[in-house]
């Protein structure tokens, strides 16, 4: 598994009453899990209060994210600095089901689906509503540009 | 006036073009422009001869309108970056028949010097929903009701999560960006965002969307008219990556354009910006182009105000 560390949870909006730099300081030195699965909506003023922490915690040890939110994960794909800061070991993606139409935003495990992300390629996941097939609902660069080998 | 190597992509085009009953000259390459175009000439060019001459946006005409190239299919995303880098206002990332809507509409708008409001993309019977903020403070509520309200009708969680974050960054922009002075200091920029501040006179802006189940449309307007169209392009295809430091980062617009599938602004300098960002609801995103589309206007031209307005 590797470097691990103390689970910090997320929760709820990542905007202007986001102070990220402060929660840095407060957390120990060393390695260090971020569990952001509980983010509902990151705007602007959020991301760059996600960078501050990134950057206060990359320095110290490994950082790795887990269950990434889907709406944190279409934003760090925009912004270039994170795939040389952060270790990724799962996250939420935008899926369509191809069949029923539904929507979900299933767990990616990284491990597992490595090579494939690295090539661009999103898994194909289960439907939960009619056990079809669900594919990405959205271009794999959306999400998938930090994995890019 | 139409360039384009096609003849099939030609007829197209000057179909398209013809429908505003504008007269149409076709020709299919860029050598054939210096005799013909002037100040009054709609120019509508492949994509990649734009790429081979970024330099003809330099050249006096109404407006450069980059289209899609062979097949008029959807353009390559670093196509679309480098253009709009190179400093063009009107880029079009989709192809039929996105293309076909999209470049209808801005051409008429160009022709008729009419580049404000959200109805100009939806079909008739769309109804347009408003909201007015009172205070800076009702961004998050209405952030919040926008989204549910575009959920409501129907339409994916997805793109209600979309609507947050362009909404959200649009509206944003014309309460800390958009106001200056005299000096053309924008004097809010660096006022904290979770301060009360009422929304009167040139403060006040305009939240309105629409959808037709083709698109859905979010329209933010400011008083202050304040946006430059020439280098916004630039801007939003920089890279979202913020200064080291507090400096502000200017993510917030890259972030809007990064969601939506077409990205249109339109200044009346010192008066009036909006911002339209649409979604395209009909395809799925990855029969889309990878890029939003880009058009920015200046008009001179009185805005029409809507009930309401100041």
């Amino acid at each position: 598994m590797g470097p691990a560390g103390p689970v910090i949870y997320f929760v709820g909006r990542l905007d202007e009453a986001a102070n990220l730099g402060d929660v840095g300081t407060v957390i120990p030195p060393g390695h260090v899990v971020l569990d952001t699965s509980g983010l509902t909506f990151v705007n602007s003023v959020g991301m760059r209060e996600w960078i501050r922490l990134i950057r206060i915690l990359r320095d110290r040890g490994v950082i790795t994210l887990v269950r990434v939110a889907d709406v944190l994960m279409a934003h760090m794909n925009v912004v270039r600095e994170f795939a040389q800061s952060v270790r990724i070991a799962s996250f939420h993606a935008a899926y369509v089901c191809n069949a029923c139409g539904a929507e979900a935003t299933p767990l990616i495990d990284v491990m597992q689906h490595g090579p494939a992300l690295a090539a661009m390629q999103a898994p194909r996941m289960q439907c939960t509503e009619c056990r079809g097939v669900m594919e990405l609902a959205d271009f794999p660069e959306r999400y998938l540009t930090i994995f890019k080998a | 006036m139409v360039v384009h190597p096609e003849r099939k992509a030609q007829r197209a085009l000057q179909r398209l073009v013809g429908a505003t009953l504008c007269p149409v000259v076709v020709v299919a390459n860029a050598d054939a422009l210096t005799t013909i175009v002037d100040s009054n000439t709609v120019v509508i060019v492949d994509l990649a001869i734009a790429q081979a001459c970024p330099e003809l946006v330099q050249r006096p005409a109404k407006a450069w309108i980059a289209v899609p190239g062979e097949g008029l299919g959807p353009a390559d995303p670093e196509v679309i970056t480098s253009l709009l880098t190179a400093g063009w206002t009107h880029v079009i990332a989709h192809g039929m028949p996105i293309l076909a809507e999209e470049l209808l509409a801005t051409v008429q708008k160009l022709v008729r010097d009419d580049a404000f409001g959200l109805e100009k993309y939806m079909a008739w019977g769309a109804e347009v929903r408003r909201y007015q903020l009172a205070d800076a403070r009702d961004r998050e509520a209405a952030v919040d009701a926008l989204a549910k309200d575009v959920v409501a009708v129907g339409l994916p969680d997805r793109v209600g999560s979309m609507v947050s974050v362009i909404a959200d960054e649009l509206i944003a922009n014309a309460l800390y960006a958009a106001p200056v002075d005299a000096d053309g200091t924008h004097f809010r920029r660096g006022e904290p965002r979770d301060q009360g501040r009422p929304l009167t006179g040139r403060d006040q802006i305009s939240v309105r969307w629409a959808t037709d189940a083709r698109y859905l449309a979010i329209e933010v307007r400011d008083r202050w008219g304040s946006l430059d169209p020439a280098t916004v392009g630039r801007r939003l295809v920089a890279g979202a990556t913020p200064p080291s430091g507090g400096a502000e980062g200017g993510m917030g617009l890259p972030l809007a354009y990064a969601c939506c599938n077409q990205f249109v602004v339109a200044t009346a300098p010192g008066r009036d910006t909006e911002v339209v960002a649409l979604l395209d609801v009909r395809f799925k995103p990855t029969d889309l182009g990878r890029a939003a589309s880009f058009h920015a206007f200046v008009t001179t031209a009185a805005v029409p105000q809507e009930a309401g307005d100041p």
